[in-house]
């Protein structure tokens, strides 16, 4: 990266996780500033350069969500919240309150690493204004409202783009059931999540090159849908995939 | 306006007196034709007729003016001299004591039994709303069903607003606003000290509130709690009337109380709270063990892969292979404790499913990406048919119940043996078939594994886990109402996992027109 290195902030109140955190994003080219509490961390984003927020939910001061709202209500900066498995509503609740994109815990650093680097990438094409959108062989011309598949252009019906456009807007990054029924359809079908399964059906058929296992719109499950794009994903693999041979099954 | 209650009730007995008097005209008139035409000597006691019926219908006024005018009538026309006041005659003077007399007894009777009436039918009324109480009770589903019960039905009885408070918590937490009305600070305080078993004042406590409205105050039993503290609006009240009202009050009480304690709600209601109690206690400490598992575990993982991927250990291949094992045995563990957790959750039935329009596809390809690593050495196939319906189900679980059929296939599957999924639709329902080539099943085994703690006992020794993993599966699966079944051509010959769930395809919403706009 020819840039400088980015700045991330590591929220959470257990020493060892802020230590293997930072040595992780250290190694891979990242400044690391720490804060153990909620209002330590709502101050260091205050009053340093910060790039991306990493925030933990259970602090001891004050919950991660308000954390993630007091960040949220003046600053732009992206934020991945650190969450635990089964707690659905939660992740929803929180990716409306403002953060990016959600970790469950346990994490490995290569999938954290991943999420990280689309959340910066997507604050980086916000600032630029980039108005197209890349996800393997799918272009999304966000100006000319343009959709090409191995740069043959398709035929989206409105409601299908209007979709398309907004996971296209949070490009690889968690967008909830809620927010894409409410900027679709309009707040009166939030809850009319059966719109959503049909129509990313339809798209599917249309941008995917195997609609049955999708690798471009891929489903957050209870949660919503993501727009997986280009480069990220050959990175963004879990933890224990790197290693697939190391295990000997019995 | 004179509006004074002298003047008011003058004014509700004007219509019985006129009708008296036109009782008396018409009767005189009658009389008097009697008394020349026919000869009639003495008529003067027909006039104890207008007097009874005004004392019976009228009232003692309408009753004593009927006497004082039957008797100046009868001066007047009958008695010597006539057309005159004056009487010679005494007889005169008894007959308008015996009218009075007549008036006043007459009209003493009519109105013990009219009110007689009234306090039958008003018990009626009381006893009929007691019922409806009792009825109601017996279909309470729950404490705050039973409390809305006992609200309803004093308001109903008492005509005024009432308000109930479960406890002294629930008085002290609420801003005073219940079901429309306000109930004023003054009086929240008093309801608090009553709950909390301060004051006790045997039929209740006056309290003016802020409006000079005036509310009584009082538990609903003085011997059990449970049933709350009510608060009744009076609103302006006299204090003889408000003594009237205490009294009603307590009688009206005193009834439902003995209908709670026969119906055993007192019991039921704390049995209720125990139990709500010990949910919370208990989700409490799944909490605080998830967490304090947990916290290290993100430890260890997060340092293994950062670990693993550190150019200083990159050459270093045992060390490497030593840095896998730390992460693999921590992921087996969480596992472990994700299993136990669910398992609490299901025994305390604490399954809620959050359902929603799901995409079989979907449920499949996300089981199958979170089982990546353990599937990577195994043949995966997936066969899920285009149009599949959309099914109505909680997706985490479902995905969940999945996890644990791959695990379970691939601990007794060979390496590099074929695992297949399948979907199929088949009379309204839907069915994933999860085979595998694996160690089968013997008759006996396939009747257990969906047990809790099931292990097989030909695999015990070479296999690890908790045996928890099938009966966690199912219990999902059960919880959006679908089944899950195993079948086996026998031991070496594979197994088949089938999870069936209900397509309900009347239920299906349709897409409102305009919706493709």
């Amino acid at each position: 990266m020819s840039e400088p290195s980015p700045i991330v902030l590591v929220v959470d109140d257990e020493i060892q996780i802020r230590r293997f955190l930072r040595t992780g994003f250290e190694l891979n080219g990242f400044v690391v500033h720490e804060a153990g509490t909620g209002a330590e961390a709502i101050r260091t984003a205050t009053l340093r350069p910060i790039d991306l927020a990493i925030v933990d939910l259970g602090l001891p001061d004050m919950d991660g969500a308000d954390v993630v709202e007091r960040i949220r209500s003046w600053s732009s900066v992206p934020i991945i919240v650190l969450s635990v498995r089964s707690a659905e509503a939660q992740k929803v609740h929180l990716l409306e309150t403002g953060a990016d994109d959600y970790v469950v815990k346990p994490f490995g650093m290569a999938e954290l690493l991943a999420r990280v680097r689309v959340a910066l990438r997507r604050q980086m094409r916000a600032v630029s204004g980039e108005p197209t959108v890349k996800a393997g062989p799918l272009t999304i011309d966000l100006a000319a409202r343009a959709v090409l598949l191995n740069d043959k252009r398709l035929t989206l019906t409105p409601k299908e783009y209007r979709l398309l456009q907004v996971l296209a807007q949070h490009a690889g990054n968690v967008v909830t059931h809620q927010h894409l029924l409410k900027e679709v359809w309009g707040s009166i079908h939030v809850h009319d999540t059966h719109y959503l399964r049909i129509f990313v059906r339809k798209l599917r058929q249309k941008i995917e090159p195997h609609p049955d296992t999708p690798k471009i719109l891929v489903t957050e499950l209870g949660v919503g849908y993501r727009l997986v794009q280009s480069g990220a994903e050959g990175d963004a693999g879990t933890w224990s995939d790197s290693n697939a041979q190391a295990k000997t099954e019995s | 306006m004179d509006n004074s209650p002298v003047y008011d009730r003058i004014r509700k007995q004007l219509p019985g007196i006129f009708i008296t008097l036109a009782l008396v005209g018409v009767l005189t008139a009658i009389l008097f034709f009697l008394v020349w035409e026919v000869g009639l000597a003495h008529g003067s006691i027909v006039y104890l007729i207008p007097v009874v019926i005004a004392a019976t219908r009228w009232g003692i006024v309408a009753a004593l003016v009927a006497a004082v005018c039957g008797v100046f009538a009868s001066a007047y026309f009958f008695y010597p001299p006539a057309y005159s006041f004056r009487v010679k005659d005494p007889q005169e003077v008894i007959d308008l004591i015996l009218f009075v007399f007549v008036a006043v007894a007459v009209s003493q009777l009519a109105n013990r039994l009219k009110r007689q009436l009234e306090m039958a039918r008003q018990r009626e009324i009381d006893v009929r709303d007691l019922y409806a109480f009792s009825r109601r009770l017996a279909v309470a589903f729950d404490v705050s069903d039973i409390h809305a019960a006992i609200e309803d039905h004093l308001a109903s009885i008492m005509q005024r607003n009432v308000v109930l408070f479960a406890s002294a918590r629930e008085a002290s937490d609420s801003s005073g606003r219940r079901a429309g009305m306000t109930v004023p600070q003054r009086v929240l305080s008093e309801v608090v000290e009553v709950a909390s078993g301060h004051h006790d004042v045997v039929g209740g406590a006056i309290v003016t509130a802020e409006s000079g409205e005036i509310w009584l105050v009082r538990a609903v039993s003085p011997k059990s709690r449970e049933f709350g503290v009510l608060a009744i609006n009076l609103g302006h009240e006299s204090k003889e009337r408000l003594n009237e009202l205490r009294i009603r009050v307590d009688a009206v009480l005193a009834d439902a109380t003995a209908t709670l304690e026969r119906l055993g709600v007192a019991h039921a209601i704390s049995e209720a709270r125990m139990r709500s109690q010990t949910d919370q206690l208990r989700e409490a400490l799944i909490g605080s063990v998830s967490h304090e598992l947990r916290t290290p575990l993100a430890s260890i993982l997060g340092a293994a892969t950062v670990l693993s991927a550190a150019p200083a250990l990159r050459q270093e291949k045992k060390l490497t292979a030593l840095v896998h094992d730390v992460r693999d045995e921590a992921e087996r563990l969480n596992n472990d404790i994700q299993n136990l957790l669910d398992a609490t959750r299901i025994s305390s039935d604490g399954i809620k499913p959050h359902v929603e329009w799901a995409e079989p596809a979907d449920i499949i390809n996300s089981a199958v990406e979170r089982c990546r690593h353990r599937l990577s050495d195994r043949r995966v196939a997936i066969d899920v048919p285009p149009d599949l319906p959309l099914i109505h189900v909680d997706p985490i679980l479902i995905q969940q119940a999945l996890v644990q059929i791959f695990d379970n296939a691939v601990k007794y599957s060979e390496s590099g043996s074929p695992i297949k999924v399948a979907v199929r639709t088949q009379d309204g329902r839907l069915n994933i078939d999860v085979t595998d080539k694996g160690a089968g099943l013997t008759t006996t085994e396939a009747a257990k594994i969906w047990d809790r703690f099931a292990r097989g006992e030909r695999h015990a020794a070479t296999t690890s886990g908790s045996g928890l993993g099938l009966w966690i599966a199912s219990a999902f699966i059960g919880a959006n109402d679908g089944k899950v079944g195993a079948t086996s051509d026998g031991p070496g010959l594979g197994t088949t996992v089938s999870i069936e769930l209900p397509v309900s395809q009347d239920a299906l919403p349709q897409l409102e027109s305009g919706a493709d706009e």
